[in-house]
């Protein structure tokens, strides 16, 4: 009999522990409800990227000396490097150059790797497109550059959370000219290069 | 016992004294009240959905509809235009009568159940003896149309989200028919009006939810898996079966299963405010208050201002429990299929029949109290 009391207990103590648990839970939601919303209007505002943003790869033809340091650096060895000899000036020449974004992850590692810095990041992520083989870039779409959010006149360029000034939560409606917080990289460079001077 | 507004008395009265004979006039009545409780029912839905949609966003910080209407408050209008106008495709080799018939047998016990759902005291299409027995029968209609909406189909998951809600409503109605037998002993009777007249006079104190918390909590539960609602909503699964026995419907006909899934929210959380929170029941009595500054209650001025009140209480009620189930929603995670058995069958059942079993002892033992 006592067994079966105790049994009785403690089930209901764990039945007013779930339901204690529910109203935690009840509360953190009911909380978020006093929060403002971090909506970014996406056809009509867009963040900025991040200056380490890794998007889409521009190419540059003409420093390319098809070395073919970025399809051995690449996982999947992606980029596609047409080259052909030629025996006059004993150079590669290159013909062709591409990369499949469709099967790129933007690991960056070409744009790391590349000697002589023909490849780099943009900030462009907008590739979505009806067929596949569309996001096969030749060097020629690889050496068109994207237009900046900053200077599109249908956008409103929103700054990223780690741009806002101090204490600033909302990018709407920041006065110009506001700084983020804390120090610049440059600024740290300075005073790092001013501190060894 | 103050009667209050009599609309149908003065209405049937001015026709009679216009020279229509008693018979017409009380005829030409009828369809007032019904037409205006379906129009309440079907602006329900747009309030629901519009809340359901802006409250989500907020407990996620999102924005939420905003282009349709102001504020977006017409989203639903818009949303439901959309499915008017969709292609009416039945599956093939599906059962076609079955196929139509399913959603039409989910909605119109839902619709019908406002038949017993007052306002005030005389704002009720019928105060029938057996008010809330008629609705607990209506809503175990429900689930044949939603297993022959599953099983018409003619597909895995919608047959699989068939039985579930069969299997679902019925596990769950048995709990939610005991917590309100435990209402129904204390107030004498089964009728809506008298159930609420019973909690009446006093105030919050007054109210069921003091006498019957456990009662409140079990019949709360129950009505959200009745509506499908999350925590209890695996019927309509979508990481597990896609949409249940909505899978292959399209158009009015998904429409319907909407239009049902909402105004049954409603109906239960109206129900809930009307067995436990008194219905239209002010939380300070007001009878009182006038009789103690003076004021007959049969003032007409005063009989207008309890009428609107009243409608004002129930509709506040209800819609701070819509709030609150759609709070769950976004805070607790979904049970699995057996979790949701055993919880209905053996936790709720047991814990209910204790609360009908204490129910019953109390009004033997305090007839005062629990209205012996």
């Amino acid at each position: 009999m006592l067994k079966f009391l105790k049994q009785v207990g403690d089930y209901a103590k764990e039945t007013a522990q779930a339901a204690k648990y529910i109203g935690q839970g009840l509360s953190v939601t009911f909380d978020h409800m006093r929060r403002r919303p971090i909506t970014v209007q996406y056809p009509y505002e867009k963040l900025i990227p991040s200056e380490r943003f890794r998007g889409r790869i521009h190419f540059e033809f003409d420093k390319c000396i098809a070395c073919e340091v970025c399809v051995r650096v690449c996982p999947i060895n992606l980029p596609v490097v047409d080259w052909a000899f030629d025996k006059g000036t004993k150079k590669k020449t290159l013909k062709h150059y591409s990369i499949d974004f469709g099967v790129c992850i933007f690991c960056g590692n070409c744009v790391e790797y590349c000697p002589t810095n023909c490849l780099s990041m943009t900030e462009e992520y907008e590739l979505a497109a009806y067929d596949r083989h569309e996001l096969n870039y030749d060097n020629v779409a690889l050496g068109r550059l994207p237009y900046k959010v900053t200077e599109d006149p249908m956008v409103t360029p929103l700054r990223e959370l780690g741009y806002l000034p101090k204490g600033v939560m909302d990018p709407h409606e920041l006065p110009a000219g506001s700084r983020r917080a804390g120090k610049l990289p440059q600024e740290i460079l300075e005073e790092l290069e001013t501190a060894e001077k | 016992m103050n009667q209050g507004i009599d609309l149908q008395g003065s209405f049937v009265q001015a026709l009679i004294d216009l020279g229509i004979p008693a018979g017409s006039a009380k005829a030409l009545w009828l369809p007032l009240p019904m037409v205006l409780m379906l129009i309440a029912a079907t602006v329900s839905i747009f309030v629901v959905v519009w809340l359901e949609r802006k409250i989500s966003a907020a407990a996620q910080q999102r924005i939420g509809p905003e282009y349709a209407g102001p504020l977006g408050t017409l989203q639903a209008v818009a949303d439901g235009m959309k499915l008017v106008f969709k292609e009416d495709i039945i599956p093939a080799k599906s059962d076609p009568l079955l196929f139509t018939l399913g959603p039409v047998i989910v909605v119109i016990p839902v619709l019908l159940s406002f038949l017993i759902v007052p306002f005030g005291q005389n704002l009720v299409i019928t105060d029938i003896g057996v008010g809330i027995f008629l609705w607990i029968a209506l809503s175990s209609i429900a689930p044949i149309g939603l297993l022959m909406a599953g099983y018409s189909s003619n597909n895995k998951y919608s047959l699989l989200g068939g039985l579930r809600a069969a299997a679902q409503s019925i596990s769950y109605e048995i709990p939610m028919a005991l917590a309100v037998l435990a209402v129904v002993m204390m107030s004498n009777s089964l009728s809506t009006i008298d159930i609420v007249q019973q909690q009446s006079g006093h105030g919050v104190i007054g109210w069921n939810i003091i006498r019957q918390p456990v009662g409140f909590l079990i019949f709360w539960i129950a009505a959200l898996a009745e509506c499908e609602r999350l925590p209890f909503d695996l019927p309509e699964a979508e990481e597990e079966l896609v949409a249940g026995y909505q899978t292959e419907y399209t158009g009015m006909k998904f429409g319907l299963f909407y239009v049902g899934s909402y105004v049954n929210l409603v109906l239960s959380a109206l129900l809930v405010a009307i067995l436990y929170l008194g219905g239209w029941d002010f939380p300070i009595p007001i009878e009182m208050l006038a009789n103690w500054l003076g004021v007959s209650e049969t003032t007409p001025w005063l009989q207008i201002i309890m009428a609107s009140l009243g409608v004002m209480m129930t509709l506040f009620k209800a819609y701070l429990l819509v709030f609150i189930a759609i709070l769950m929603r976004w805070t607790v995670p979904r049970v699995r299929i057996d979790q949701l058995l055993d919880f209905g069958w053996k936790f709720l059942l047991p814990v209910s029949l204790v609360n009908l079993l204490l129910t019953a002892g109390l009004k033997l033992a305090l007839p005062f109290a629990f209205g012996g």
